[in-house]
């Protein structure tokens, strides 16, 4: 863990990523943070050791751009989805498609694995989020959830609970122990939605240019983080790994760091030359890597 | 032995001579032992089985012929097998004559064919040629490096023939004619007056004269023509200039094979492009075929099966420039190249220090003479639409001809002349053909008018040219070869079109603000907002606001590609903005269906009311609210709702937990409908409603007399709890049925025996008047939401809606309170208590208010808005259903079953199984009414799904 300051903030780039050719949609850090996958543009995943600044393995069969992807905790698999409609659930030592999910009427925005890896929970752009099952050879959906009333643009997954937020404005808590749907209107379409570590607040990114922390037993509002830009794409926006800052892209290049608390801007720079489509921090360092539509994903470290 | 030759017993004696026998057997056991294998080939003998010499002859090889007596050799035959692989290739033996020969004998064969030895071969003909056909067979008998023949290019004779060396002695260089320049002159004199004497000949003479002069002419015409042109260098001779291979094209391959005109242009323009690789900004722009909606990502394609549509744009570049993007030719009249290109050149003379320009260089381009033009041919060629008309024009213009006397021809004349002048002589062929039997057309076929025809022609064409003269002018001299897609566009009278003429304009400062215009001008501005008409003008007291407005609208439209600071007023807040862009949502929105006019008025209307009862005022960048609305914003998001959800058994065995609906039936629908929550809003557990109440509000606002309101709300707060612990309650769905159902079906109900206990007639003749009205209205915003026809005739709705009240009065009597009317009542309840709580009402809901009345009057074919009120307008559907089926049936299948044959089996086991009611209840709503079906099938079908 770091310690907190300001200057333990990953600012530093470390490594430039280099390899797809077109806009990176997302970069995301494995579980352990050793390696990081990235998705674009071009087709491909990509797979990087983002420590040593080299690429590792290309994944192509996707037929249209690739949005999201997300590994296992144990790093065998992956899913990943994008403009092709189509789930795809990958081995990543062979580089071959295990299986394909399909039945989402359009583009899949968003994918995530649950805890024990046997369950993919997608989101798309038909309004809906929707869970396919791995164990099993079946490639029809186990559950659709049809309750949004626009297109879904982020999902998360807690041990009992799918998250998933919706150009609605909502974030629609489903928690399977209690059977309940539980949905927080925030007026503004949600871009993305990060958890906390402690798993006690969302953070949202929405389309007016503000991140919102809401807490999540409450659905209060928390915190408002404004000065980037966020008005037309879909980014990211997390917090850091003990949960002292938000930090978040924006549509001019730039990465911004705000205080959790008093939600002050500590630390902003120029990472991009483009639009800064995806962020992802480190589990345990202080490291964070992010992508962007210039084609290139950056590690920063301190 | 002796012992063993005892025994044998033998008859006659042996013949064999006993020394012979001994002695042939020692030399083969000799043989055998080997002892003859060490002596010296010549002095071993050769025998035969039995060990005799055998003796040829003594000139045919003695006791020795062949090899040793045999016909093989000393190698030997060795067995062996044909193999040839790839790698290692089988010799091809061919045996010839010579192989059998002696030296001697090859000698005396030499001696037969004669030839010229290399050094006199004059020509390097014969020797040469020999030679290298002799290589060419070795070439082919022996495998090579270079599979196949080799070319005859690469086979030169190593030295030069004894003609070139004669003629070097002689003073003759190479690449020079061989020819004496004297004969030149001669030649000319000669061939001058020869010409004379044609001249003269053809004049004079008979024509059978000439055809034999002619003959000899053109013979002469062939020969001296070369020397005639070559006149800048006379003695050379062409030298093939070779152009280095700088395409991508197989080997001999020519693009330009049919179309040789190109091959210049290209060669320039690509002598261009480097020279102002360096100079010219990268400026990136559509060319003719590129994806004009938008740009596709760069480097991927999409497959052939696939439509490259909206998602393939690439939404990302919009504002940003990769670094990879390719420049793309530029179709850019290029004279101020091609002049500095020039200039160079002429500068560049002498540039080198050391070295001057040559007077005359080996490098000259072949010049082939033109044919010789035969005497019959009559220079004139006959195009089928002879475009190029600027040529036409030298000739004389016709003379001014008076119009013809009737003016419709003069108007028809002049205006075909007009337009054939902009699109030329094809037109004028097309339309001839076409009116052909047309005799007003007549002129065009040299009849009537034809000469003003000409005429009007003629000024129409010198007009145009006119004006494209001055501008090509100095395009045309400049670059005398080089045209450009442009000039040949104005020489053959195209006219550019529009965009790709400003692009051009705009293309030398191709920003992306640029690029955005032109995509959101060519692509997504929807015709209707091309000029927003004087009636939809919301904004129109305030010019400035007016103006945003329709910023705002263009910028709507505008999709991904929205300009961050176009929201104009800077002077304004954020917060006033963002109002402000919530009134403009609304607004357009208004303008979108199509009923502005009517809407804006009540909209407005109902703004006004809202802000009066909030205290708020709708002025034009009130800032002094600012501060409220922000945190009425907050106060109001985020809001926080609960729904029960039914996870799947296998998601949670998945997820490792216990399925909190394990053993239980499928969940009820939720209670979600319209009426539902207008009706039982227990306000502690129901988040405030603004929408839907917002909704009725409008349904009923118009037709509330403000002092019914309290009567009514004083009723139904005395009601209202009453409602909540019954759970049954005579929905307005029956008044429906009774009104868009056969009368038959009425009458059915209402002849069947009721258990009629006592009507109770608690509500006063104000109210019930008020409900007439309020269930018309109503009704018809319900009829206009199915998309049936609202009965226009009021009287009628009227005497239907008694009908139906008095008959619910009786139907539903067995709960004497309750009743039609407490809908209404607490319609307005809700109404009123809106109004009280009007302090929380949030401004910027009026956008949304808006948007649900238009969902209101919502027209069947816009699914979009449906799809985003489909919550909204599932609780509505809920209710219906409920109505028709659980709380229905179960109070009254005594009232109607009896009645009622067709609908009651269905009735009862539609509340018998409850989980399948869904469809039953379509069913019902099928058959029985009209009302709601679209929308419960949407419904029922979500509820299978879920």
């Amino acid at each position: 863990m770091s310690g907190g300051g300001v200057e333990e903030l990953p600012r530093k780039e470390a490594f430039v990523l280099k390899g797809h050719e077109g806009a990176v949609l997302a970069a995301r850090f494995n579980a352990d943070g050793n390696y990081c996958l990235s998705c674009g543009k071009d087709r491909t995943i990509r797979l990087w050791n983002p420590h040593r600044g080299i690429p590792i393995k290309t994944y192509k069969s996707h037929g249209r751009e690739v949005r999201d992807v997300h590994c296992t905790q144990d790093n065998s698999k992956l899913c990943s989805c994008g403009g092709d409609r189509q789930i795809f659930y990958w081995d990543v030592a062979t580089g071959r498609v295990i299986r394909k999910f399909r039945g989402h009427d359009s583009e899949v925005n968003a994918v995530k694995f649950n805890e024990y890896a046997s369950v993919v929970v997608s989101a798309g752009y038909d309004r809906s989020v929707r869970a396919w099952d791995c164990r099993s050879h079946s490639t029809e959906p186990i559950q659709i959830i049809d309750t949004f009333l626009d297109s879904v643009m982020s999902v998360n997954l807690t041990k009992s609970e799918i998250i998933a937020g919706s150009v609605d404005g909502t974030i629609r808590t489903f928690d399977i122990r209690i059977g309940r749907e539980i949905s927080d209107d925030l007026g503004q379409p949600v871009n993305c939605i990060a958890l906390s570590n402690d798993g006690n607040c969302i953070l949202a990114s929405c389309l007016d240019s503000t991140l919102r922390l809401l807490d999540r037993t409450t659905g209060e509002l928390l915190q408002e983080y404004k000065g980037h830009t966020c008005k037309s794409y879909k980014m990211d926006c997390l917090l850091t790994n003990n949960d002292a800052y938000v930090t978040g892209g924006s549509e001019d290049g730039i990465i911004f760091f705000w205080d959790l608390v008093d939600a002050s801007i500590v630390s902003s720079f120029r990472a991009h030359a483009s639009v800064v489509t995806s962020v992802s921090y480190h589990p345990k360092d202080s490291c964070m890597i992010s992508a962007s539509v210039d084609g290139t994903i950056r590690v920063w470290k301190t | 032995m002796d012992s063993d030759e005892e025994d044998f017993v033998f008859y006659g004696t042996p013949i064999e001579r006993e020394e012979e026998v001994t002695s042939r057997k020692k030399k083969a056991v000799a043989d055998a032992s080997g002892l003859l294998r060490t002596l010296p080939p010549w002095k071993q003998e050769v025998t035969d089985e039995e060990g005799r010499r055998r003796f040829h002859g003594a000139f045919t090889g003695g006791y020795s012929a062949g090899y040793y007596n045999t016909v093989g050799s000393k190698e030997g035959w060795v067995p062996q097998t044909f193999t040839s692989s790839r790698k290692n290739r089988a010799e091809i033996r061919q045996q010839s004559i010579l192989n059998f020969l002696d030296d001697d004998e090859k000698v005396e064969l030499e001696g037969h064919s004669l030839g010229t030895s290399m050094k006199f071969d004059t020509f390097g003909f014969t020797a040469a040629e020999l030679a290298r056909k002799q290589a060419e067979k070795e070439q082919q008998q022996r495998p090579s490096i270079i599979p196949g023949p080799a070319p005859d290019e690469l086979v030169l004779p190593a030295t030069d023939s004894i003609g070139v060396k004669l003629l070097l002695k002689m003073g003759w260089r190479h690449g020079h004619a061989i020819k004496d320049s004297r004969t030149n002159s001669l030649y000319d004199a000669r061939r001058e007056a020869r010409k004379a004497f044609l001249a003269l000949s053809s004049d004079d003479k008979a024509a059978q004269h000439t055809g034999s002069d002619d003959v000899k002419g053109d013979l002469e015409n062939v020969v001296e023509l070369p020397m005639d042109n070559d006149h800048q260098s006379p003695h050379s001779t062409p030298v093939y200039v070779l152009n280095p291979k700088q395409d991508l094209h197989g080997l001999g391959y020519d693009p330009f094979k049919h179309a040789p005109e190109f091959r210049e242009k290209k060669r320039s323009r690509l002598h261009e492009d480097k020279e102002s690789a360096n100079r010219k900004p990268l400026s990136i722009k559509d060319n003719l075929f590129a994806f004009r909606s938008g740009r596709v990502a760069p480097g991927f394609g999409i497959g052939a099966l696939e439509e490259l549509d909206a998602e393939d744009e690439d939404v990302y570049a919009s504002g940003y420039d990769f670094e990879e993007t390719y420049v793309q030719e530029i179709e850019e009249p290029t004279k101020q190249v091609v002049d500095k290109v020039k200039k160079r050149s002429g500068k560049e003379q002498g540039v080198l220090p050391g070295f001057k320009v040559a007077s005359n260089s080996d490098y000259q381009l072949e010049r082939f003479d033109p044919p010789v033009i035969p005497k019959d041919f009559v220079p004139c060629h006959k195009f089928p639409a002879p475009l190029d008309m600027n040529n036409r024009f030298s000739d004389a213009p016709p003379p001014e001809i008076p119009p013809p006397e009737d003016n419709n021809l003069k108007i028809l004349i002049e205006g075909v002349a007009a337009i054939v002048a902009r699109c030329g002589k094809l037109f004028e062929d097309l339309s001839r053909e076409k009116n052909q039997s047309n005799p007003l057309f007549s002129f065009l076929n040299g009849g009537d008018g034809h000469d003003y025809y000409s005429r009007k022609l003629w000024e129409g064409r010198q007009k145009r040219t006119d004006g494209k003269k001055l501008e090509l002018d100095g395009k045309v001299v400049s670059s005398v070869q080089k045209m450009t897609a442009e000039s040949r566009g104005n020489i053959l009278g195209e006219r550019p079109l529009e965009r790709t003429s400003k692009d051009l304009s705009l293309a030398s400062t191709s920003t992306d603000v640029q690029l955005q215009f032109h995509l959101s001008d060519t692509f997504t501005k929807p015709e209707s907002f091309n000029e927003v008409p004087d009636a939809a003008k919301p904004f129109r007291d305030d010019p400035a606001k007016q103006g945003r407005f329709e910023q705002f609208l263009k910028d709507k439209y505008h999709g991904g590609l929205r300009s961050k600071d176009s929201s104009g007023a800077s002077d304004m807040s954020e917060a006033a903005r963002a109002r402000e862009r919530l009134e403009f949502e609304a607004a357009a929105e208004a303008i979108g269906k199509g009923n502005w006019g009517k809407e804006i008025s009540q909209s407005n209307q109902q703004m006004r009311d809202m802000s009066i009862n909030t205290g708020l005022q709708f002025t034009p960048a009130g800032l002094e609210k600012v501060t409220q609305v922000e945190q009425l914003m907050k106060k109001m998001y985020p809001k926080r709702e609960e729904f029960p959800w039914r996870p799947s058994s296998i998601l949670c065995k998945r997820f490792d937990i216990l399925d909190p609906y394990m053993g239980k039936p499928p969940p009820p629908p939720r209670l979600r409908s319209k009426m539902d929550s207008l009706i039982f809003i227990p306000d502690s557990v129901k988040p405030v409603k603004v929408e839907e109440t917002a909704a009725a509000f409008t349904d009923s606002v118009s037709v509330l007399p403000p002092g019914s309101e309290d009567i009514s709300s004083k009723e139904a707060t005395g009601e209202f709890q009453n409602d909540v612990e019954v759970e049954n309650v005579e929905r307005p769905v029956d008044l429906y049925k009774a009104i868009f159902s056969d009368d038959s079906d009425d009458e059915g109900e209402n002849s069947s025996p009721k258990q009629v206990e006592d009507p109770e007639k608690k509500i006063g003749a104000a109210s019930t008047t008020l409900n007439r009205l309020i269930a018309g209205d109503f009704l018809e915003s319900l009829g206009k939401e199915l998309g049936l026809d609202v009965p226009p005739d009021l009287p009628d709705l009227e005497n239907r809606t008694r009908v139906s009240a008095s008959h619910q009065d009786t139907v539903n009597s067995k709960k004497g309170n309750v009743n039609i009317l407490e809908v209404q009542n607490t319609l307005t309840e809700t109404l009123s208590s809106e109004n009280n709580r009007s302090g929380e009402v949030e401004l910027g809901k009026v956008a949304q208010v808006d948007r649900h009345r238009n969902r209101a009057s919502r027209s069947p074919e816009d699914e979009r808005s449906r799809k985003r009120s489909r919550r909204h307008r599932r609780r509505s559907s809920n209710s219906d259903s409920e109505t028709t089926s659980s709380d229905d049936y179960r109070d009254l299948p005594h009232s109607r079953s009896k009645g009622r044959e067709k609908g009651s089996s269905r009735e009862k086991s539609s509340s018998r199984k409850h989980s399948k009611h869904h469809k039953h209840e379509r069913g019902d709503s099928l058959s029985r009414s009209h009302h709601g079906s679209e929308k419960e099938r949407g419904d029922a079908k979500r509820e299978k799904r879920r």
